[in-house]
């Protein structure tokens, strides 16, 4: 094995950056996520519409952020848009790269959601009086969200995890920026990244023990 | 032995002596036959014919790759040598700056002849050799920024390669001022790609590097603007701490570089005309 002795002081004593650098990796996958939703809706929407230049859209979008890697996404937000002259922060552009993937990924899940639900739901809607809008505001979205609800919660976690391919553009203040940071100073490496994936982890369980106790609460019939 | 029992037991006591010594020899024999218990990574080295050395091939002109995609540069050759002076068939093995220390410590490579700054910080932790090179840092800037000195750095938006010295002490120089932004790009071509986009108003590269990319034309609106005043990056060959003698061995491997006219050769070869840095300090010993 390693001709190596692993030194857990060092480490230990930077984990106070290595926590800071988590909130901000919590706030990126948090942010990501809370937009990605408004976008997915907006592009089950396009896609419900029948136009076929939104739909076409919402289509070309779902097909580039689940057919390419989150990596190529968030290069692209950075190198690829720089190139027409638009600057964004690393912090942005992994803002955006995330996002883009996570809108994609929902608008799928909420396709799937929606075929579970019977026409018949939007329809009673309807017969009450409701505007197609708002059959699908108060009828279809609420049932469309709860049953996407788990998945939601499964590309929460990949937000969190994408957060680590920022250092591609630049980021240095997320968790993995913080770590190949340290990791440049000191040559740590394995403690250090050993430690940073131990703090993935936690972050990663409490996102899911968060969704069991919301799903509780909100979804007793 | 068994004193006691001598007089009684003389002959048993004899067998066993014999019994004894027999053994010894046999196992002294077989030691002898076999090699030391104990070979260090310079006797392993030498046992299996092969060098293996991580060089960073992203750091034109210490690594790169020529137009049949080969590795080449002062680091390749640096290691070619070593491994012509062990005997041994040389083994380059890419790697990235921060993917340098996992290679050695897994033991998928034996040294890194990877231009390493020799911190007291990283010294805790892998064992260098006395310098083999040393740079000189410039200041580079997109043509679009105002300019004149190093010390328009402050409260721009610089980066540099992650893992580098320059970039320890660019970032370091942010917190500092206490303005402007810090970002490390994980490779070189990366930097100088979001240098030339205007993503980044300057960077810190070394002196070789920056004149490299100025002069190959693959960056455009990108000019050197001053030295950083930094005192010069020492770098050393790197291996495991307690390897000795294998860190020994390279000590004398480099002063004979230096003593044979090799040193300057190669960095002609490589940097081109003129002096190559001083690889001693004025008033210490080592």
């Amino acid at each position: 094995m390693f001709n190596y002795t692993f030194q857990w002081k060092q480490v230990y004593a930077r984990l106070p950056e290595m926590l800071e650098g988590a909130l901000v990796t919590m706030q990126i996958a948090v942010l990501s996520m809370v937009i990605g939703i408004v976008l997915a809706v907006m592009l089950t929407l396009f896609r419900l519409s029948g136009n076929r230049i939104l739909g076409g859209v919402a289509q070309a979008w779902v097909e580039v952020a689940r057919n390419t890697p989150a990596l190529f996404q968030i290069y692209m937000a950075h190198f690829g848009v720089a190139s027409f002259g638009i600057h964004f922060s690393p912090w942005t552009s992994l803002l955006i790269g995330i996002t883009f993937n996570n809108a994609g990924y929902l608008a799928e899940n909420f396709r799937g959601a929606l075929k579970a639900i019977p026409d018949t739901q939007a329809r009673s809607g309807r017969s009450l009086g409701m505007s197609e809008l708002q059959a699908f505001r108060h009828i279809v979205l609420p049932q469309m969200l709860r049953i996407a609800f788990l998945p939601m919660s499964n590309q929460m976690v990949w937000a969190v995890l994408m957060t680590s391919l920022g250092v591609t553009v630049g980021m240095n203040t997320d968790l993995y920026g913080v770590t190949q940071d340290l990791n440049a100073l000191t040559f740590r490496t394995f403690e250090l990244f050993f430690v940073a994936g131990v703090i993935f982890y936690a972050i990663v369980k409490l996102i899911q023990l968060a969704t069991r106790l919301i799903a509780w609460r909100m979804f007793r019939y | 032995m068994e004193s006691s029992h001598m007089d009684s037991n003389t002959r048993q006591g004899e067998e066993k002596d014999m019994k004894i010594s027999t053994l010894t020899i046999a196992a002294v024999s077989a030691t002898a036959l076999t090699g030391p218990a104990f070979a260090d990574k310079l006797d392993d080295i030498i046992a299996s014919g092969t060098l293996r050395c991580a060089v960073v091939l992203d750091f034109p002109p210490m690594g790169s790759r020529d137009e049949n995609n080969e590795p080449q540069g002062f680091d390749v050759d640096y290691c070619n040598d070593l491994a012509a002076a062990l005997g041994v068939e040389a083994e380059v093995v890419e790697t990235t700056f921060p993917e340098r220390i996992p290679a050695l410590v897994s033991g998928q490579v034996d040294v890194a002849v990877a231009s390493t700054s020799d911190t007291l910080e990283r010294a805790k932790t892998v064992g260098f050799t006395i310098p083999y090179y040393a740079f000189e840092n410039a200041v580079v800037a997109n043509e679009g920024v105002e300019m004149s000195s190093w010390e328009d750095l402050q409260g721009k938006t610089v980066g540099a390669t992650a893992g580098t010295y320059e970039a320890i002490w660019l970032e370091g120089k942010i917190d500092e001022w206490g303005e402007g932004e810090f970002r490390p790009y994980q490779n070189q071509a990366d930097v100088f790609l979001a240098l030339s986009q205007g993503q980044l108003d300057a960077t810190v590269s070394t002196v070789e590097v920056a004149e490299a990319n100025v002069a190959s034309g693959n960056y455009d609106g990108i000019k050197i603007v001053d030295k950083a005043p930094m005192v010069p990056d020492y770098v050393g060959l790197i291996t495991l701490r307690g390897e000795y003698g294998l860190i020994d061995y390279m000590n004398l491997f480099i002063n004979q570089q230096v003593r044979t006219g090799r040193y300057a050769e190669l960095y002609e070869k490589w940097v081109g005309e003129g002096e190559p840095a001083d690889l001693t300090i004025q008033g210490v010993y080592r």
